[in-house]
């Protein structure tokens, strides 16, 4: 409960602006104690991307030089040879960026943007539902791990929170969240709040006050606190105007799902209630049929991708962007060899994305070999030469300034590979 | 030693003959051999029966707190165990589900996804594997319905649609309350999710078959029968899992076999079969959940050597192959070309959906808790393995502390389950046994055991039907809420099955969604859920909100002490001023009324305070005349956007999400 009381303590402040009542009577107890030395101080915040379906790393980040993927690839492998229509974007001489994903070019060559190739769970499972949940639970060999890797990390940080520490854009619970430390899913911010279809604003009002006051009496702790919370956060959104939301530095977001995913994390951010850890999800990667090349399925998915991130991340701005560092992920990588339908199968390792000021970024990071069968995994897939935790537990480490990996990856004692600047 | 032996027998005879007896003269009216010791804690019968139905049914529906009374709490007690009340009217309300009562096989041949049907066409040759590629998006789909239509296949999307739906119905309905409650715990218990697509056609099967007919009966039988289901061989791997030291066959029997593999399935997919199987190995997933998760619990005083040893003896567990489309179709064809009854010579079992494939099983010998399995123990080694789990004193511990967690409080006492899991060993992992050492615990009735529980969102839903007479033409309407709520039904993605735990289903998005769908439910907003409140009081209109909120919040929380809620929101209810005050610190920017849908809603609160709107009526112009003083409650009576605002909160108040 420690940590539900921590929001009246610091997120809570933000309630002397609203003016609804005055000074809250636990904000003046709390001040007494002497607890409080600032009333709000800026927290970190780490943004997860889950991309579920397993993208095709070879295809967004190729390594081009490479004659074995050119041979397994006949109508899916592009070049970054200025003579071809729409070439990969070279990197650094070796990988070569999807041309659908020239937004994130700038990021790379401003060294903000990190990307990890070879990475993946040590676990060789292709099934889509185990390696998401061995990813997400943090635990690659053990799917009886209740909680998720995000919430544990939630749980480490050490400081009290607000509700709105950990916040899942997605209609309910993902796994990452599961566990013992508050956390919510909200797909539309929109939602939060009392809601009396065809009822007018004022009797609205009166059921909400009604409400207010009866969980402000109950007997029960835990509903007692929670409704606080709820009505404390309902007035913060409400105050902040959600519905007509401005983004800044003509930041577009796409209007897809994870547009508005992420235009939402900003306004959450933007609002300093408290926000730390942040998911969103991208669909689509499960490419089996025409994935296509640089048009297609997939350059649809990557331009998405990288214009949704690169949307964020102008809109965090100068004064922002030192505070937020976002992460890619997704369960696995697919086939070196294309299949028989234009698209690849389920493989093994894929790559991933790391934006932030505190990121090693402007390196393609792991250790790829070349793509002659012997280095496959199998004889046929991406061997994975980076455990996912390695890198998951480097940024959270470095980013969050939480440091006690037992806990975060139990059963993991690798190393980091310097994805995140010291 | 024999004399004792003598005696026992003699006074077992005697014991079951007097039972056989007197249900013999009594006939249903024999009085249960237990007693709840309610009154010690200071409760009547009308309390103590409301405690029984808000924990052992999903909530108590108008008069059935007196139904409870008369019958007598510890008879109605014995009914619901026994769970064989007639479900009439249930049944007729699932007679339209048809897909609920379908074997797996059915299952797996009449719910095809896109890939599968796209595999069949392509087998039958009505479509080109090639063109498929070149086939825009709606093409593609208009072929598949085309062909589905033809098939008589079907979506799966519209399995798990009856699925949920009749959980829902079920749960509303069903007079064996119990057994449906006790179905949704090992359900969770034995947890297996939709979101594994692997598995989820099988999940019906799983609850109809494994789970409910075994939910009040013995946790080794429940055990076993979860072990060998389909939905949680797929769900937790075991049905790939293949052993090392595999009996080696003669050189010639193997050659025979192999021959015959070719001529069932061809030579390249015998190549694939053979290449396939050289990456199978052992999978301990099963293993490591059965002990952590199902039985011993993960202080239970196993190691991981005893996972990996128990993964030994249960290779082999695997499903039987159900269709020539689905997961082990080369396997079907293969024991068919064979002949079943060869295999069962070998030592292959074949049980319904389960087979033990012997050739995959690991005929070594294994040591599991200090117990050796002797090498060749075959499929027998399994069960005895599972039967050791479930008769282990962790696992009467870990179950007995689950169960109590559910029903008695989040932090059950340790004297409380010490008891129940002494009954769990006595009689053999008898669940109704353990049931009512718990209910007849003095722990169960304490006080702070009273509405200590807090309701997942599929109880509160259920819940809020129930006390309001609710018909639930649209269930999945309230589903949709259940999953708004944080509860999306069946699609736990993880082993551990829900955290049954007030803190988890309460948090700060999740609790303005139980207010919100109190809101909507009571203002019949949400679709195919439709009530008459005014029945409810038969048809006695309460004569103020006050009195509304007296005499509904008995009806929907009877037994309760609900003179504060009243206390507190009767001056809101009854104060216009308040409400001036509540809208102006209201937020400005909200959007402004329609004063002609405020009024065809019949919205008087509204009217009454801010006085914009052009009285339409006598009550209004009343109300208006009377602005900023106490209302005419009399004015209220046909008002029923009032009544159902006072349901709507009583239904969204912590008091409500109290169980």
């Amino acid at each position: 409960m420690s940590s539900r009381r921590g929001f009246l303590k610091s997120g809570g402040l933000a309630l002397f602006g609203i003016g609804i009542g005055g000074i809250p009577t636990f904000l003046k107890a709390a001040a007494a104690t002497g607890k409080i030395i600032r009333p709000y101080k800026k927290k970190k915040i780490m943004v997860c991307i889950f991309q579920r379906g397993a993208m095709d790393g070879l295809m967004a980040v190729t390594p081009f030089t490479d004659e074995h993927l050119k041979a397994a690839r006949p109508t899916l492998f592009m070049d970054a040879a200025k003579s071809g229509s729409n070439p990969l974007i070279d990197l650094d001489g070796r990988f070569g960026l999807h041309p659908a994903m020239k937004s994130f070019e700038p990021l790379f060559r401003e060294n903000k943007l990190g990307i990890v190739h070879g990475i993946g769970s040590p676990n060789s499972t292709r099934s889509h539902f185990d390696a998401q949940d061995y990813m997400e639970s943090g635990t690659p060999f053990n799917k009886g791990t209740g909680s998720g890797w995000l919430n544990r990390a939630v749980g480490l940080m050490g400081h009290d929170a607000t509700p709105f520490r950990a916040v899942s854009l997605t209609s309910s619970m993902p796994r990452s969240f599961y566990g013992d430390n508050p956390a919510i899913a909200i797909s539309n911010l929109q939602d939060f709040g009392i809601q009396m279809k065809g009822g007018s604003a004022s009797s609205t009002s009166m059921v909400s006050k009604s409400f207010e006051d009866l969980y402000d009496q109950t007997s029960n702790g835990l509903l007692k606190e929670t409704g606080k919370e709820s009505f404390d956060a309902v007035k913060m959104l409400k105050k902040s105007n959600v519905n007509n939301y401005k983004p800044e530095n003509n930041a577009a977001y796409p209007t897809t799902a994870l547009g508005n995913s992420l235009k939402q994390i900003a306004q959450l951010i933007k609002m300093d209630i408290g926000l730390e850890v942040a998911f969103a999800e991208s669909g689509g990667w499960d490419t089996h049929f025409n994935q296509g090349t640089d048009q297609g399925i997939f350059a649809r998915n990557v331009t998405d991708l990288s214009n949704c991130i690169t949307a964020f991340w102008t809109d965090m701005g100068t004064t922002l962007q030192d505070d937020v560092t976002v992460m890619t992920m997704t369960e696995f990588g697919r086939t070196v060899k294309q299949n028989g339908t234009g698209g690849t199968d389920h493989g093994r390792a894929s790559c991933n994305f790391i934006l932030g000021n505190d990121v090693n970024g402007g390196k393609v990071h792991g250790n790829m070999k070349p793509l002659a069968i012997e280095n496959l995994e199998d004889r046929r897939d991406l061997a994975v030469t980076t455990d996912f935790r390695s890198v998951f537990s480097e940024v959270a480490d470095m980013h969050l300034k939480i440091n006690n990996d037992s806990v975060l990856f139990p059963d993991w004692k690798g190393e980091k590979i310097g994805v995140m600047r010291s | 030693m024999k004399p004792i032996l003598k005696f026992i027998a003699c006074f077992c005879t005697i014991s079951i003959a007097m039972v056989v007896m007197s249900s013999f003269f009594e006939g249903s009216s024999a009085k249960p051999r237990f007693s709840f010791p309610y009154k010690k804690a200071g409760l009547n019968d009308r309390q103590a029966a409301a405690h029984l139905l808000s924990r052992f049914t999903y909530g108590a529906t108008p008069g059935q707190v007196d139904e409870v009374v008369n019958i007598g709490l510890e008879k109605w007690f014995q009914q619901q165990l026994d769970a064989n009340i007639a479900d009439d009217s249930l049944n007729l309300l699932l007679a339209d589900y048809d897909a609920i009562n379908m074997t797996n096989t059915e299952v797996a041949k009449t719910f095809l996804n896109n890939g599968q049907v796209f595999r069949m066409a392509i087998k039958e040759g009505k479509v080109d594997k090639d063109s498929v590629n070149k086939a825009d998006k709606k093409e593609y789909r208009e072929f598949v319905q085309a062909y589905m239509k033809e098939k008589g296949l079907r979506p799966q999307q519209e399995l798990y649609r009856q699925f949920i739906n009749q959980k829902i119905l079920r749960a509303a309905n069903t007079n064996n309350q119990l057994q449906e409650v006790l179905t949704d715990f090992w359900f969770n218990h034995f947890n297996v999710s939709i979101t594994k697509n692997d598995c989820a056609e099988y999940i019906p099967a799983y609850e109809r078959d494994v789970i409910r007919p075994n939910a009040n009966g013995n946790f080794e039988t429940l055990l076993l029968a979860t072990a060998k289901s389909p939905a949680m061989l797929m769900y937790l791997d075991n049905f790939t899992s293949a052993g090392e030291n595999t009996k080696e066959m003669m050189p010639q029997q193997r050659k025979k076999i192999e021959q015959k593999m070719t001529e069932a399935l061809g030579d390249s997919a015998v190549k694939k079969i053979k290449a396939n199987k050289k990456n199978q190995g052992l999978n301990e997933n099963y293993a490591r959940e059965v002990m952590e998760l199902h039985t011993l619990g993960v202080d239970g005083g196993y190691t991981q050597q005893d996972v990996t040893q128990a993964a030994r003896v249960l290779t082999g567990w695997t499903l039987y192959p159900f269709t020539e489309y689905g997961i082990g179709s080369a396997m079907k064809k293969v024991i068919e070309k064979i002949g079943e009854d060869k295999l069962v010579q070998r030592g292959f079992v074949h049980e319904g959906d389960f087979m033990f494939a012997i050739n995959r099983h690991d005929n070594g010998e294994k040591v599991v808790l200090g117990k050796k399995f002797p090498a060749d123990g075959g499929y027998e080694e399994g069960v005895d393995l599972l039967k050791m789990l479930a008769q282990h004193p962790s696992t009467a511990k870990f179950i007995s502390k689950k169960l109590a967690v559910r029903f008695v409080n989040d932090n059950p006492s340790p004297v409380l389950i010490d008891k129940m899991a002494k009954t769990f060993t006595d009689k053999k992992g008898d669940i109704k046994e353990v049931m009512i050492t718990m209910a007849t615990a003095p722990e169960f009735w304490n006080k702070d055991a009273l509405r200590e529980k807090t309701k997942s969102p599929f109880e509160l839903a259920i819940s809020s039907v129930r006390s309001l007479n609710a018909t639930v033409r649209q269930p999945q309407q309230l589903n949709n809420w259940i999953t708004k709520m944080g509860q999306k039904l069946y699609y736990y993605q993880a082993p551990t099955g829900y955290p049954d735990r007030g803190q988890y289903w309460i948090n700060t998005g999740s609790l303005l969604n139980r207010m919100n769908f109190g809101l909507a439910l009571a203002s019949q907003k949400i679709p195919g859920i439709t009530f008459n409140l005014a029945a409810l009081n038969s048809n006695h209109e309460p004569e103020s909100a006050e009195a509304a909120l007296t005499v509904y919040g008995k009806l929907l929380m009877p037994e309760r002490n609900l003179d504060e809620t009243v206390k507190r929101l009767t001056p809101l209810l009854n104060d216009p001023n308040l409400i001036k005050k509540v809208n102006d610190a209201a937020d400005k920017s909200a959007p402004p009324v329609e004063a002609t849908a405020a009024m065809q809603s019949g919205d008087m609160m509204m009217e009454a305070t801010d006085g914009k709107d052009q009285p339409k009526d006598k009550f209004r112009k009343k109300a208006n005349g009377k602005n900023n003083s106490t209302m005419d409650m009399q004015s209220y009576a046909g008002n029923t956007t009032m009544l159902s605002q006072v349901v709507g909160i009583i239904i969204g108040s912590p008091e409500y999400q109290r169980k």
